[in-house]
C-alpha cells in the first residue's frame, strides 16, 4: 500500500505552489504535509480519524484535527485552503460525493488519488484466480478491509463530469517505475491507480 | 519507590491596590501559588496551569504529611506530562477563590472584617491578571505552555489572548468560549441552592455554622454534570448501600451515598461565596466578546492584547472528550475554529472516554501521549 501511495508525493509537492495554504484529509502520521512545510513553505492542516496518528502529526509540529471527514468539513470556511488532498483515502469514506463537493468549497483545487479497480492486474487475477487483489485492499480480506468503495479510473472520471468538476492535470502509475500523464490512452487498463488536480468548472 | 515529592503553597502578596475588570479595587492582595521544578538559565520553559472551579495552587507533589497529592498529580512531575525535570511548572489560586488567593472569605485590611458579599465582583480576566502579577513577581517573562482544563481552559485563552507575546503556545482542555444556556442554568441552580440554605444569611456565616447543606447540594449537581450518564450507570446502577432498604428520608441507593459524600467532602475544603462568585465569573466569560474592544476594559487597556496579530506563530491544543456533556467537544471545535480564524497553528484531540467531564483530571493515559507529543515539538522548533 504504501509504495504505490507514496509515489503520488512527488506529483502532489509538484503541484503545490509554495507558501499556499493545505488541507490534508485523512493525513496519517503527517508525513506528507510536513514534506510540503519543509520543502514548500505552507502553511497545513491535517485532518484524521486515528488518535494515534493525532499523536504523530503532534509530534511533528504539524496542525491537525481530529474528525471524520464523511461527517462534512462544515467548521472551514470557503476558500480556506488553496488545496485539498484525498490521498489513498478515497475508498474509504462513505459519502465521495459529498466529500469531493466539500473539499471544492473549503479549497481553490482538490487533488485526488483514486486506486483502479479496473487495472489489468486486478483484472486477471479475477478472471485466473477468481480473487481479489490484496493491493486493492489496503488491509485484511474482503470482510474486514476499511475499503468500502472500488472504482474504476473510467468511472471516477465520468462521476466528474456530472459533479461539474474540471480536471486541470492527472498522473498515472502503471507497473514499475513508469508514469503516464493526462491524456494518456488506456489507462482505465494499464494504470494501478492515478491522482487528479480538479477544479470547479467555471 | 521513590520518595514522595514535598512541596509547600507559597504566598506573594501585592501590596499597591489592585483594579478589578469592574472598576472596583482591592486594597490588598495575596496570591497563593506553587512551582514544580526549576526555572532553566534562559527562563523559557516554564508551563503555567490553571485550575478549574473547585481547584487550588496544589497542583501537584504532596504537602507535608498529607495522603493525597495535588489535583493534577497525574500529570505533573518527573517524567509525567508536564515534565518536571524539564519544565518549570507554576500554579496559583484564582482570585475570589478560598485557598490562599485573596477572596470573599479573606480579611478587608480596611474594615478588618471579612469581605463576605462587599467583595466585588470578579472575572475571568480578573483572574489571569492576578497571574500576570505573580509572573512579574517571579520574574517570568515569557511562558512555554498555559494549559488548563474546565475553567482552567477559559483562563488559559483569556491570558493567551490578552498577552500573546507572553505566551508561545496554549493546551485548552475540555472547555468553552462562552456558557450555554444549559451551563449557566446548572450554575444558577448550585448558586439558588446555597442562597436558599438560611444559614447563608446573605453571606455572612463566617463566625457562625457554615451553609453546608446548600454548598453540598451545590456540588452534588456539579458531579452529576462531571460524568456521563453511561459512567454513572456502570458504577452504580441501581445498587442500594442496604440491601432492600426503601428509605424515603435517607439516602439508600449508592448512587445517592457517593453524591452525599462529594457534598461532604466539598464543604469541608470549599467556601460558599468563593462558589457563588466563582462560577458567576465562569458564567460571565465569553471570550470573544472580551478581546473585540467592547469599551467597558479599564487600565491596562492598552498594554493587554497588544500583538494579537502575532498569534499566527503561536500553537495551540484543544482537547475534548467524547463523552463530555457539560462542555460538549462541540465548544472545544468552535474554540479550534476561532484561533484557525486567527490564523494560529491549533490542532485539535477528541479523546474516546466513558468518564464524561471528569477525564480531564482522571484520564491522564490518553492526555499524556498527546501533551507531550505536543510539548516535545515546541520544543524542537524552539
Amino acid at each position: 500500500m504504501h509504495k504505490i501511495h507514496r509515489r503520488t508525493y512527488p506529483i502532489i509537492e509538484n503541484w503545490i505552489e509554495p507558501g499556499s495554504r493545505v488541507l490534508d484529509l485523512g493525513c496519517g502520521d503527517g508525513t506528507l504535509l510536513s514534506g510540503l512545510v519543509a520543502r514548500k513553505q505552507v502553511e497545513a492542516v491535517g485532518v484524521e480519524i486515528s488518535e494515534d496518528m493525532i499523536v504523530k502529526c503532534l509530534g511533528k509540529g504539524i496542525s491537525v484535527y481530529q474528525a471524520d471527514i464523511d461527517r462534512g468539513l462544515c467548521h472551514w470556511h470557503d476558500r480556506s485552503f488553496d488545496y485539498v488532498i484525498l490521498n489513498d483515502t478515497l475508498q474509504v469514506i462513505t459519502r465521495p460525493y459529498d466529500v469531493i463537493d466539500e473539499m471544492l468549497r473549503v479549497g481553490k483545487y482538490a487533488l485526488i488519488s483514486v486506486s483502479n479497480f479496473a487495472y489489468i492486474g486486478n483484472r486477471i487475477r479475477v478472471l485466473l484466480q477468481g480473487r481479489m487483489s490484496t493491493k486493492i485492499l489496503l488491509s485484511g480480506s474482503w470482510h474486514d478491509t476499511p475499503v468500502i468503495r472500488f472504482v474504476s479510473l473510467k468511472e471516477f472520471k465520468a462521476s466528474l463530469q456530472g459533479l461539474g468538476i474540471e480536471i486541470v492535470d492527472a498522473r498515472f502509475f502503471l507497473a514499475f517505475t513508469f508514469a503516464a500523464s493526462h491524456g494518456a490512452q488506456l489507462v482505465n487498463l494499464l494504470a494501478r491507480s492515478g491522482i487528479f488536480k480538479l477544479r470547479r468548472a467555471s | 519507590m521513590s520518595s514522595k515529592n514535598i512541596v509547600g503553597t507559597k504566598i506573594l502578596q501585592i501590596d499597591q491596590p489592585f483594579r478589578l475588570e469592574s472598576g472596583d479595587m482591592i486594597s490588598k492582595m495575596d496570591v497563593a501559588y506553587e512551582t514544580y521544578g526549576n526555572l532553566n538559565a534562559q527562563c523559557d520553559n516554564t508551563i503555567l496551569i490553571e485550575h478549574a472551579l473547585s481547584g487550588s495552587a496544589h497542583a501537584a507533589f504532596y504537602h507535608e504529611g498529607d495522603k493525597n497529592p495535588g489535583w493534577w498529580d497525574v500529570m505533573i512531575g518527573p517524567g509525567k506530562a508536564f515534565d518536571t525535570d524539564k519544565y518549570f511548572v507554576v500554579c496559583t489560586n484564582v482570585i475570589g477563590g478560598c485557598s490562599g488567593t485573596t477572596g470573599p472569605s479573606s480579611i478587608d485590611p480596611i474594615t478588618n472584617r471579612r469581605y463576605a458579599l462587599t467583595f466585588p465582583p470578579i472575572t475571568i480576566r480578573d483572574m489571569v491578571e492576578v497571574q500576570r502579577r505573580l509572573l512579574l513577581g517571579l520574574g517570568i517573562e515569557g511562558v512555554r505552555c498555559i494549559v488548563g482544563g474546565s475553567m482552567g481552559g477559559m483562563q488559559a485563552l483569556q491570558f493567551f489572548c490578552d498577552y500573546p507575546s507572553m505566551f508561545a503556545s496554549f493546551i485548552c482542555i475540555a472547555s468553552t468560549m462562552r456558557h450555554s444556556a444549559q451551563q449557566i442554568a446548572f450554575n444558577e441552580v448550585g448558586r439558588r441552592a446555597i442562597m436558599a440554605d438560611p444559614r447563608w444569611n446573605n453571606g455572612n456565616y463566617y463566625d457562625e455554622v457554615l451553609p453546608e447543606g446548600g454548598l453540598s447540594v451545590a456540588r452534588m449537581i456539579g458531579h452529576i454534570t462531571y460524568i456521563s450518564e453511561k459512567m454513572m450507570q456502570e458504577k452504580f446502577g441501581r445498587l442500594r448501600k442496604n440491601k432492600g432498604a426503601h428509605t424515603v428520608f435517607k439516602p439508600s441507593f449508592e448512587v445517592e451515598h457517593y453524591l452525599d459524600y462529594q457534598g461532604i467532602e466539598f464543604v469541608r475544603r470549599f467556601d460558599a461565596n468563593s462558589y457563588l462568585y466563582i462560577t458567576s465569573a465562569i458564567d460571565n466569560f465569553d471570550l470573544v466578546s472580551s478581546i473585540s474592544g467592547a469599551g467597558r476594559i479599564r487600565g491596562e487597556r492598552r498594554e493587554r492584547g497588544k500583538g494579537i496579530e502575532s498569534l499566527r506563530t503561536k500553537r495551540g491544543l484543544v482537547i475534548a472528550f467524547n463523552s463530555d456533556w457539560l462542555y460538549p467537544p462541540k465548544q472545544s471545535q468552535d474554540i479550534v475554529h476561532f484561533f484557525s480564524g486567527l490564523n494560529t497553528k491549533v490542532s485539535y484531540a477528541e479523546i474516546d472516554t466513558a468518564h464524561g467531564h471528569d477525564a480531564f483530571l482522571t484520564d491522564h493515559m490518553k492526555q499524556s501521549v498527546i501533551i507531550e507529543s505536543f510539548l516535545d515539538s515546541l520544543e524542537r522548533s524552539g
